[in-house]
């Protein structure tokens, strides 16, 4: 074979090669490529984050505005807090909106809702939601509901 | 009694074999790679390694990645409706093949493919007293011969994993959007939430890396050290793909261990 | 004795082991220079060993290999580099490299050794095939060329630097009688014309004995005998004499040890 075909042959393997690890980078895994410029910063503390976790989906109204984009622990108000990437265009959250945890479906993941308050300041980059709502855990639920149904007989 | 004796005796003297097979195949491996030879243009000489190892197993690749990611579609499907998370079909084919089946398969079929030819040539170049030749003349075998070989493979496998996991994924898809009708934008969107590119498509790779090294380097290994014969010849190359096939089963289990 | 006190190689107490069998014990081999030297012998007895120990492909448990005065198991990898340029091996296979015609293949030693300009070494490589007869076979590939061909190939490959020392592993095993002419008439014309020194490695006495100037026998890891072939021929020592004589039985037995003829017959006979 001669050698200037071996080589293009060759060097197209390894471009099919980066490609595809290219397709699988952004396609597949959903890595983005958006810099600090198009996303603001907003945290959210919650008593209980269980389920939900970092890339999660921030949505108002149904749509996804934003991203988690870290979950740590606040040693100093024992929450979790919650840090999260909103698109830069969705810029007129109220100050007072709230956030809740809440699960896709029964059994599916969990997500951030944002519910419009009606403020007239807006929240801004670094700026904290007060008004949270923690998610919901299968186990409290029913310790719940066995607590009303027993209260109820008193 | 003296029969029992005797047999741990040949067992014991089987364990030092695979022992010292083990050791000269590690000084093999560490002369192959230490250094460069002193004749020829190593670039050259990859490149056409590169075309015999990777270019050469596309075929193989791309097809069995291909039926692989459409059999991973059909059976999660049928699976998933129970549970009527079939919008989950997306994820299950990506995470399946970047984790697990990407690079094992992979790995299998390039010991079986690439592995048993590798073997097979470098074996008959012994049995041919070409590496001794080679020798005589002046030029070290394993730099010459061996050495472009084994960085072949080292590169070569993991870009056929990517290739495999990447047409995987897209047969998958053929199948779960246009024939069981998921929708589209759930088996992509689902897909794209959960795989992660660092734990999921790194780690993969990773493994595709090792597997890769290991797969290579017995290959090119029994045929330097097998009987120059054919019978010898033919004997190695079944080796090579057992324990390649053994040995990336293994290690898979260790890693999977250690990264997930 | 041939009367010369030149030897290119001199093997100076040599013993070498493969596993637990001693190949070589203690022997001592001097090659004259200049002229063509048999080592026959047995199958298995060690002869490509020797051409391996020589080459350095192998090292001696212990004594020395001397080459042109340098002790060959102790030179560094820069003078074994050199070293190497001044011998030139056949192979009992041709060994060309398949997957270079045999213009790279008579090329390639030039290519390694030297820096030489792409014009000369093309004159080199036609002188040396036109020396062994294949310079119309200058593009063709290994495998379009019969086995006979082959070994010519290597042998212009062996020459092309113009070694001193020139080794030839089993050259006339399994060639039809016109190669083996060819071969013979070879190996004598290089070496007078090139003033070689050739060591030929062989268990074919005839044609052996009718080219080379001197001979040794090897056998059981010693030199059973040395001298010009025709003193051989005549010699009292009963192996040596078994085998310039190729007679069936003598030292190496013909029957492989068995129980008594008679025992073995009637014991079967019983058992029945």
């Amino acid at each position: 074979m001669r050698t200037r075909t071996l080589e293009l042959t060759v060097g197209l393997f390894i471009l099919a090669g980066l490609l595809a690890l290219l397709i699988l980078a952004l396609r597949v895994s959903g890595l983005t490529l958006s810099t600090n410029g198009d996303t603001y910063t907003v945290y959210a503390h919650f008593d209980n984050v269980s389920g939900l976790t970092s890339r999660s989906k921030v949505t108002m109204a149904g749509v996804t505005i934003g991203q988690v984009k870290r979950i740590t622990f606040d040693k100093n108000r024992y929450t979790g807090l919650v840090e999260m990437a909103i698109n830069s265009d969705v810029d007129t959250l109220p100050a007072d909106s709230t956030a809740s945890i809440v699960t896709a479906g029964l059994l599916g993941e969990k997500y951030i809702g944002i519910s419009v308050g009606g403020d007239d300041l807006v929240l801004g980059d670094g700026d904290e939601i007060v008004d949270t709502q923690s998610a919901l855990v299968l186990e409290e639920l029913i310790g719940r509901f066995l607590l009303n149904t027993v209260s109820k007989d008193d | 009694m003296n029969g029992v004796v005797d047999r741990v005796a040949s067992l014991g003297r089987i364990g030092l074999d695979v022992i010292a097979a083990i050791g000269r195949s590690g000084i093999f491996l560490f002369q192959a790679l230490a250094g460069r030879s002193r004749y020829g243009n190593g670039f050259s000489l990859l490149v056409k390694q590169l075309y015999a190892l990777g270019v050469l197993s596309l075929a193989i690749i791309i097809v069995s990645g291909i039926f692989i990611g459409m059999v991973l579609a059909l059976q999660g499907y049928n699976i998933l409706k129970d549970y009527g998370s079939e919008q989950a079909v997306g994820q299950m084919v990506a995470l399946t093949l970047l984790r697990e089946l990407g690079p094992v398969v992979t790995a299998l079929l390039f010991a079986g493919r690439a592995g048993s030819a590798l073997t097979a040539e470098i074996g008959l170049m012994k049995a041919t007293e070409q590496l001794s030749s080679l020798e005589m003349i002046g030029v070290d075998p394993l730099k010459y011969i061996i050495a472009p070989r084994l960085w072949a493979g080292f590169i070569a496998m993991p870009l056929l994993a990517l290739i495999f996991c990447v047409v995987g994924i897209w047969g998958g898809a053929m199948v779960a959007v246009d024939w069981l009708g998921v929708y589209s934008g759930s088996y992509w969107a689902n897909m794209q939430n959960s795989v992660q590119f660092g734990a999921d498509v790194l780690n993969g790779l990773i493994k595709a890396v090792v597997f890769a090294a290991v797969v290579t380097w017995i290959a090119v290994f029994q045929g330097y050290d097998c009987e120059p014969t054919s019978e010898g010849i033919s004997r190695a190359t079944t080796r090579t793909v057992v324990y390649a096939s053994l040995a990336v089963l293994g290690l898979d289990f260790i890693l999977t261990a250690l990264m997930f | 004795m041939l009367e010369t006190d030149d030897f290119i190689v001199d093997l100076q107490q040599v013993t070498f082991r493969r596993g637990e069998r001693v190949i070589f014990n203690n022997v001592d081999i001097r090659i004259p220079r200049g002229k063509i030297t048999g080592i026959m012998g047995p199958s298995g007895c060690g002869k490509t060993t020797l051409l391996r120990l020589i080459g350095a492909q192998l090292r001696p448990e212990s004594g020395r290999i001397l080459v042109n005065g340098q002790n060959i198991p102790e030179l560094g990898r820069e003078e074994l580099f050199s070293a190497r340029q001044h011998m030139g091996m056949l192979f009992q296979s041709g060994a060309l490299f398949t997957d270079l015609n045999v213009f790279e293949n008579v090329a390639f030693p030039l290519r390694v050794h030297t820096k030489l300009p792409e014009d000369m070494i093309r004159d080199i490589v036609l002188l040396k095939l036109q020396a062994v007869g294949l310079r119309g076979a200058i593009e063709l590939m290994p495998d379009e060329l019969s086995g006979g061909m082959k070994r010519r190939v290597a042998l212009a490959r062996a020459i092309a630097l113009d070694p001193e020392l020139m080794m030839y592993d089993e050259p006339f095993v399994g060639q039809d009688p016109i190669s083996m002419g060819v071969l013979v008439r070879l190996i004598r014309l290089l070496n007078d014309a090139l003033g070689l020194t050739s060591i030929v490695v062989s268990h074919d006495l005839a044609e052996t004995a009718s080219i080379a100037d001197y001979l040794y026998v090897v056998g059981d890891g010693q030199v059973l005998g040395h001298g010009r072939p025709d003193d051989l021929m005549n010699s009292d020592n009963p192996r040596i004499r078994q085998f310039m004589q190729g007679e069936p039985d003598g030292p190496v037995p013909f029957h492989f040890p068995a129980p008594d003829y008679v025992d073995d017959l009637l014991q079967k006979e019983r058992r029945r």
